[in-house]
């Protein structure tokens, strides 16, 4: 039985690997779209409605877990974090009628909510967190998105080893989620730099990696075809799916 | 009776069986790469090292390196199967599953996902498609366990185990196929499309109520496996049956949908 179940997946391994004809036909031919009208299909399906779950105080993970890319090298950055991001302003600008530069003093008086709630990590493992900050909806609201405007892209300090740099983007609908927060503080500190310092976006409805780190800047676009790869994040254009609710 | 040829299968039962036979290897495949990424379980809403259930990993030990797969509090050595494998560029790496077991290729947990997402959605049509058209032609009846099969539940084992002559009297499928088949389609499938739909942050919001009902997240993700590996099972089972209850016939049924009868073999539910 075993060696049934090995010579099979063997060849189909061997067969989806190995093969360049086959891999070229699965991984950018008709079955690629194919697999992509599944996300659409999810995105559908679950969407991004109700809220997720808030839980108490002794719940949180009071050490929680730092991933993917951790502190920016970017020289600008370190300056900022230098100066405990004195200088720091969010902009916030493309398809808005009032561009904004928000000073930190002004990002948390736009607005203060607290959400305990569990970071879903798109490897496997989960985290409770306590995040403090500004909805996003405030944010965007003071700067008057166009009608045209249909997404925002979070461009970040990082860039990765390959000067890649990163970015996120949610439609408006994801963005005025209650719980969708622009991050000030965790677990009743502000932000470290490892966690996102000194702004993060925070998304509880969705998969961490839509969690961007180290925000810099919000461009209302009406697409994101010509940012970055063209998928929507820097996860996205690695092949992870842009709606991240599943 | 025995010998004449009945038709069995319809169309749509015959090409579901197949598309979700397809699905399933994909889905364990895509899974295990998932899994990959987080080799371990945890009887817990977070991760939490102190309820774990399982973790598959590799260390050093007196410089040579050793796959684990710890169970409960126990631990197996498991070099070259599980925690340090086979990483499909002729070498072994720390890895939970060997690569030769992981769809689409060594190491991809962004188009696991991706593949792993779109047969879901394969698995559940076809099985929906499955069940409407069985229901429909009336050969649902006919495999799903009724109360009057469960006297009959022992006397078909022993039949199995050769502690009997003949097996109790029975319809198209014997009382242990029925009380199989009716496990798999009425509980194992929507347990496993319950579980795996509890991982999603999306879900999570929409319902706030099912990932609770099970225990948390991270025992959400446990339950989809542990069901993951009794499907596995079920189809271990149903291979050496298919096996050894002739291969030929079985499977030209399930293509042409005509099935010879055998000794034993009764027609009707």
């Amino acid at each position: 039985m075993n060696r049934r179940i090995f010579i099979a997946s063997s060849l189909a391994s061997l067969g989806l690997t190995a093969c360049g004809p086959v891999k070229e036909g699965l991984t950018n031919g008709p079955f690629r779209g194919a697999l992509l009208s599944a996300e659409n299909l999810n995105h559908a399906v679950f969407g991004t409605h109700g809220t997720a779950r808030e839980y108490a105080d002794a719940d949180v993970d009071r050490d929680f877990r730092v991933n993917g890319l951790d502190t920016p090298s970017d020289s600008r950055y370190a300056g900022l974090a230098k100066a405990q991001f004195a200088e720091y302003r969010l902009a916030v600008d493309g398809l808005v009628d009032r561009p904004q530069q928000f000073t930190l003093a002004q990002l948390r008086a736009a607005g203060d909510r607290t959400q305990i709630t569990r970071h879903d990590c798109v490897e496997g493992w989960s985290a409770i967190g306590k995040w403090r900050g500004t909805p996003l909806a405030r944010v965007l609201a003071m700067a008057q998105p166009k009608a045209n405007a249909r997404y925002c892209v979070f461009h970040c300090f990082d860039v990765d080893q390959s000067g890649t740099p990163y970015y996120e983007s949610l439609d408006l609908h994801q963005a005025a989620h209650p719980q969708t927060l622009l991050a000030l503080d965790l677990n009743d500190k502000p932000l470290d730099a490892d966690h996102g310092a000194p702004v993060r976006l925070r998304v509880p409805t969705q998969l961490g990696y839509k969690s961007a780190k180290w925000v810099s800047r919000i461009e209302l676009v009406a697409g994101y075809e010509n940012i970055g790869s063209g998928s929507g994040g820097y996860w996205e254009d690695q092949g992870y799916e842009w709606y991240a609710g599943i | 009776m025995s010998g004449e040829r009945v038709y069995r299968h319809g169309v749509a039962e015959r090409v579901t069986h197949w598309l979700w036979a397809l699905a399933m290897l994909v889905l364990v495949m895509s899974g295990l790469q998932i899994f990959n990424a987080a080799p371990y379980l945890d009887a817990s809403d977070k991760s939490n090292p102190q309820r774990r259930v399982l973790a598959i990993d590799a260390e050093m030990r007196n410089g040579v390196p050793v796959g684990t797969t710890r169970v409960f509090g126990l631990t197996f050595n498991t070099t070259h199967l599980l925690g340090y494998t086979n990483d499909g560029m002729n070498g072994e790496s720390p890895r939970a599953f060997p690569a030769w077991l992981t769809l689409p290729g060594p190491q991809d947990l962004a188009d696991g996902r991706r593949w792993h997402l779109f047969f879901a959605w394969a698995l559940f049509v076809a099985l929906v498609v499955y069940l409407i058209s069985a229901a429909m032609r009336g050969t649902l009846r006919e495999l799903v366990l009724r109360p009057s099969d469960l006297p009959k539940l022992l006397p078909m084992q022993a039949y199995y185990f050769r502690l009997r002559r003949e097996p109790p009297p029975h319809g198209t499928y014997n009382p242990l196929q029925k009380a199989a088949y009716t496990v798999v389609l009425f509980v194992f499938f929507p347990l496993i499309i319950v579980t795996g739909l509890a991982l999603s942050p999306g879900v999570d919001a929409a319902m706030p109520w099912l990932t609770p009902l099970l225990g948390g997240r991270q025992f959400a993700r446990a339950w989809h496996f542990v069901l993951m590996a009794l499907l596995v099972g079920y189809f271990a089972t149903h291979m050496v049956l298919v096996l050894s209850t002739g291969l030929w016939n079985n499977m030209v049924s399930m293509i042409t949908g005509w099935y010879r009868l055998k000794d034993h073999d009764g027609v009707g539910p």
